[in-house]
């Protein structure tokens, strides 16, 4: 079981090169090929989780949530996601075409590169890359541009509105959000996330960075745009902000976007915190699924329990409390790693 | 130095935290307010006009739709004005029962207010949690007058059934869990610092700028004006009864969901000793089929609802019919400061502000 | 500590959340109405007497009736009762004024409709519209329903009394036919006239069924008619 992924990838390689393809290519056709699965399975993984964020919502409002569509409503989602497909496109006749329109599909196309390095069990990563930490950081940081299109474009003052509030977000909280990263790196000594997960087998990587990992998880809440920071989409105040004017698969888009991003943030933490695919008995590609749809359990949880901070709180919050926690983080990991390496640990 | 330039951003009326048509145009720079300028009368049905047209008992069913949250409290005004003007002694237990149902009311308002401010800060299940505690009082509604949000139940000289059996047992022990309720509130929402910190220093309100605008009710007294028309300008048998009158200090949103909150509390003292209190008999005074006042006569009646001083001005002219009703509207008078403590604030303060001044457009706009 | 109130937050909304849901699912579970729930206003109009309370109670004319007058008696009778839903604040006042009951309250609350005159309800007595009803059915029906079922009703009714005349006059029948003529003589005559003519006794079952004036005239008619030739056959 543990290796069923990988033999089956070894398979088919070995498979390929024996009708006569030289190696490289067989190598570039199961890459295309991991790639497409990936994409395909974090696609529709999003419709259990739209289910899952709704039952979610219902059970803590003591309702019951979707409970027509199939067995406890689970084909509700497939429905509305048929519902936005057949919807109307609507442009505004003042909006900015072209921006407007290739908004949603640049943030659907960057929530599933943050994919290509996440490694999905032992040995099952689509790229092993040295700075698979560093491409992922900065890979996530472009979404903000999409967010700032997708409001420029509207030509809608809620979307503007929105939009600047993302930008002034997502790069305040970038910040803590690489620092409190930085740790986990300095323990590891490597920026390959596979190297990172080798790293944790002795203690798992929050039990020695809980500092970190708390920064990290509401430094990502934030660039998630998920409540108490859905400032971008700020319902209550600013209607559906940056994605005001956007109607049926555009919105969609956004939509599939923004819960790829949760599933790639809370793959993240698995695998820098709680020791990727790590654990007994079961294989380590079930493991790292368990332990991203815990963490994403906990973020939905949030989002159902709190308000939403104001603007300007949240941004004297990143720069005021996120940064220099991280920061001091920094600081005692490093003295800490130094102490023990003097120790002769 | 840059130049930089206002816009004007249109909150409502169309606008999911408005609370129904209200429309705030917001003159913004960046993200702070400069000035707000509240435009009302989307909901306007003409209430008082229709009133002028219809027998003074007629007029009681309207009368609830004017605030429709609390929709005992506007239907007490108006039967207690109409009773003075006609001279209509009311039976004790009638007063006890509008005592009791109305305060119940109360509490069902300002539930709603702290469901509205929660859902309006994006806490949605502390709305939902509100709703849930509600629907209770919603029951006893319809047990007793058989509708459960416009219930029309007061009658004049007194209500039209008297209150089942089943609603003993239903209002104590709604009494008895009240406090749990309000404990769970400050649980998730008040004691949230989140919500302290949206709410703490926001929208202030002065006690003088309060009392020149005629602002009314909890968005008064969180002010620091110690005024309740139960207490300074009693109605009905409110001497009778013991409760203190929530006061807070500086007038923010925090102080307003705060005295509310006590308010529900005493309000719940209220209706305990209204319980223990009530006598029986009768529950309806001999009221002419075809009230007709004396010509000429002119009342002005006021009573406390749970958004402010709601006052009903009726004028007689010997006939059937009231020559000319004036409601004076607590919503709408309280919504008038809301430009006031608006300005220099965020646009997310908008929000917060209208939450907490707790605005029904349904009486506002009559 | 900075904090504290979220994580109590947090555990409040995990405490309910693996409570059991409170609401209600509703087109399966039906909700618990109270008993003085006030869903539909019907309107019975066997206690109906005609007062017109209710309608001056009504604040916004939700109710309006007609009335015909009842020969021989001061009083008027209900010939059509309306009661217009889409108007109706529910606000109990009608049911309050109606010293019968006649008005009450029913617990359906499902009151939409598909077209906007489907709301509106129409009350007729069903002593107006079926004549000799057999001792009146107690069912309200609402006018267009009522239209078309009292024609062929009243068809029915109709072929079924022609045929027990045709069958009666084939008998004899003189004590029918005494009512058209003037002495009992004279309605022997017709009778066994009638009995002879297969003709003449449907048409005088289809007149005395239809048309009872008419019946009356053709009946001396006959009767004359044959009288006169009897007395010619004698004086041949």
């Amino acid at each position: 079981m543990e290796h069923l992924f990988t033999n089956i990838a070894q398979i088919l390689t070995s498979w390929m090169v024996s009708l006569g393809l030289p190696p490289i290519w067989a190598d570039l056709i199961l890459l295309i090929g991991q790639w497409t699965i990936i994409v395909v399975i974090v696609t529709l993984n999003v419709i259990v989780l739209v289910w899952l964020e709704r039952k979610i919502s219902g059970f803590i409002q003591e309702r019951l949530g979707p409970n027509r569509l199939g067995p406890f409503g689970a084909f509700q989602t497939i429905a509305d996601a048929m519902k936005l497909l057949t919807k109307e496109d609507i442009i505004p006749s003042q909006a900015d075409r072209w921006i407007f329109m290739t908004a949603p599909m640049l943030f659907i196309v960057i929530a599933v590169m943050l994919y290509a390095v996440l490694p999905l069990g032992q040995g099952m990563e689509v790229v092993d890359l040295n700075v698979g930490l560093f491409y992922f950081i900065s890979l996530g940081s472009l979404s903000t541009i999409c967010l700032l299109m997708a409001g420029w474009g509207s030509n809608n003052k809620w979307s503007l509105l929105g939009a600047m509030r993302s930008v002034a977000q997502m790069i305040s909280y970038e910040i803590p959000l690489a620092f409190s990263l930085l740790g986990v790196v300095m323990l590891a000594g490597s920026l390959n996330l596979s190297e990172i997960v080798t790293a944790q087998n002795r203690y798992w990587f929050i039990l020695l960075q809980p500092v970190a990992f708390l920064t990290y998880f509401i430094a990502a809440t934030a660039e998630l745009n998920r409540g108490p920071f859905d400032m971008p989409e700020a319902e209550q105040e600013l209607t559906a902000g940056a994605y005001t004017e956007y109607t049926g698969m555009r919105w969609a888009l956004f939509f599939l976007a923004e819960y790829t991003n949760l599933v790639a943030v809370s793959a993240l933490a698995a695998t820098l915190f709680f020791g990727g695919g790590q654990g007994p008995w079961l294989p380590s590609w079930l493991w790292i699924i368990i332990k991203t749809y815990l963490i994403m359990l906990v973020f939905m949880w949030m989002k159902w329990t709190f308000p939403r901070i104001r603007m300007d709180h949240l941004m004297s919050f990143s720069w005021k409390v996120l940064i220099p926690v991280s920061l001091a983080n920094i600081l005692i990991t490093g003295l800490g790693i130094e102490f023990f390496r003097g120790m002769g640990w | 130095m840059i130049e930089t330039e206002t816009y004007t951003i249109n909150i409502g009326p169309q606008h999911p935290s408005t609370h129904g048509g209200l429309h705030v145009e917001a003159i913004m720079d960046g993200e702070e307010v400069k000035d707000a300028i509240v435009h009302v009368g989307y909901v306007h049905r003409s209430v008082e006009k229709i009133a002028e047209s219809r027998t003074y008992a007629q007029f009681v069913p309207y009368a609830s739709r004017l605030d429709y949250l609390a929709s005992h409290l506007p239907t007490l005004g108006y039967v207690q004005a109409v009773e003075k003007l006609a001279g209509i002694i009311v039976p004790e237990r009638a007063e006890y029962i509008r005592v009791i149902v109305s305060e119940l009311s109360r509490i069902a308002s300002h539930m709603i207010f702290v469901g509205s401010l929660a859902i309006d800060l994006g806490a949605t299940t502390g709305m939902v949690y509100c709703f849930r505690d509600r629907e209770r009082i919603m029951d006893m509604f319809e047990m007793s007058s058989g509708q459960r949000m416009i219930a029309s139940y007061m009658r004049l000289g007194g209500i039209s059934a008297d209150l089942p059996e089943s609603f003993y047992p239903a209002v104590e022990s709604f009494i008895n869990d009240l406090p749990g309720m309000i404990a769970e509130y400050h649980g998730l929402i008040s004691g949230n610092e989140i919500l302290q910190e949206r709410c703490k220093d926001v929208g202030i309100l002065s006690a003088q700028d309060a009392v020149a605008y005629g602002v009314t009710g909890p968005n008064l007294r969180a002010s620091g004006v110690d005024y309740d028309l139960r207490r300074d300008d009693p109605y009905g048998i409110y001497p009778r009864f013991e409760f203190r009158v929530p006061t807070g200090q500086n007038g923010d949103s925090w102080d307003r969901f705060m005295v509310r909150i006590e308010e529900m509390e005493q309000s719940g003292r209220i209706i305990k000793q209204a319980l223990r209190d009530m006598p029986s008999g009768e529950i309806q005074a001999k009221v002419p089929r075809i009230l007709k006042p004396e010509k000429g006569r002119e009342v002005y009646h006021r009573v406390e609802s749970s958004k402010g001083e709601l006052g009903f001005h009726l004028v007689s002219d010997g006939s059937d019919k009231p020559y000319r009703v004036h409601v004076r509207a607590p919503s709408f008078i309280n919504l008038m400061v809301l430009p006031l403590i608006c300005r220099g604030g965020k646009l997310q303060d908008v929000i917060t502000n209208i939450a907490t001044l707790d605005p029904v457009l349904g009486e506002s706009d009559r | 500590m900075i904090g504290k109130g979220l994580l109590k937050g947090l555990g409040i909304t995990l405490k309910h959340g693996v409570e059991k849901p409170k609401t209600i699912q509703y087109p399966e579970q039906r909700p618990y109405l109270q008993e003085r729930f006030r869903g539909c206003l019907e309107f019975d109009y066997k206690n109906c007497i005609v007062c017109g309370m209710c309608t001056k109670a009504c604040p916004n004319n939700v109710l309006s009736f007609e009335t015909a007058p009842i020969e021989g008696s001061k009083k008027k009778r209900l010939v059509s009762y309306t009661i217009d839903l889409q108007y109706c604040m529910f606000c109990n006042l009608c049911v309050e004024a109606c010293p019968t009951n006649t008005l009450f309250f029913v617990h359906d609350f499902e009151l939409s409709t598909y077209r906007r005159d489907e709301i509106k309800k129409v009350y007729i007595p069903p002593a107006l519209t079926q004549v000799d009803a057999g001792g009146g059915q107690a069912e309200l029906i609402p006018q267009d329903a009522l239209e078309p079922d009292r024609e062929a009703e009243a068809e029915a009714k109709r072929l079924k009394q022609l045929q027990a005349m045709k069958t009666a006059l084939s008998k004899g029948g003189q004590k029918v036919l005494a009512k058209y003529v003037d002495t009992e003589e004279d309605a022997a005559v017709l009778a066994n006239l009638l009995q002879a003519d297969e003709k003449k006794r449907d048409k005088m079952a289809a007149l005395i069924v239809d048309d009872k004036e008419k019946a009356r005239k053709v009946a001396q008619a006959f009767v004359a008619k044959e009288r006169k030739t009897q007395a010619g056959g004698e004086e041949k």
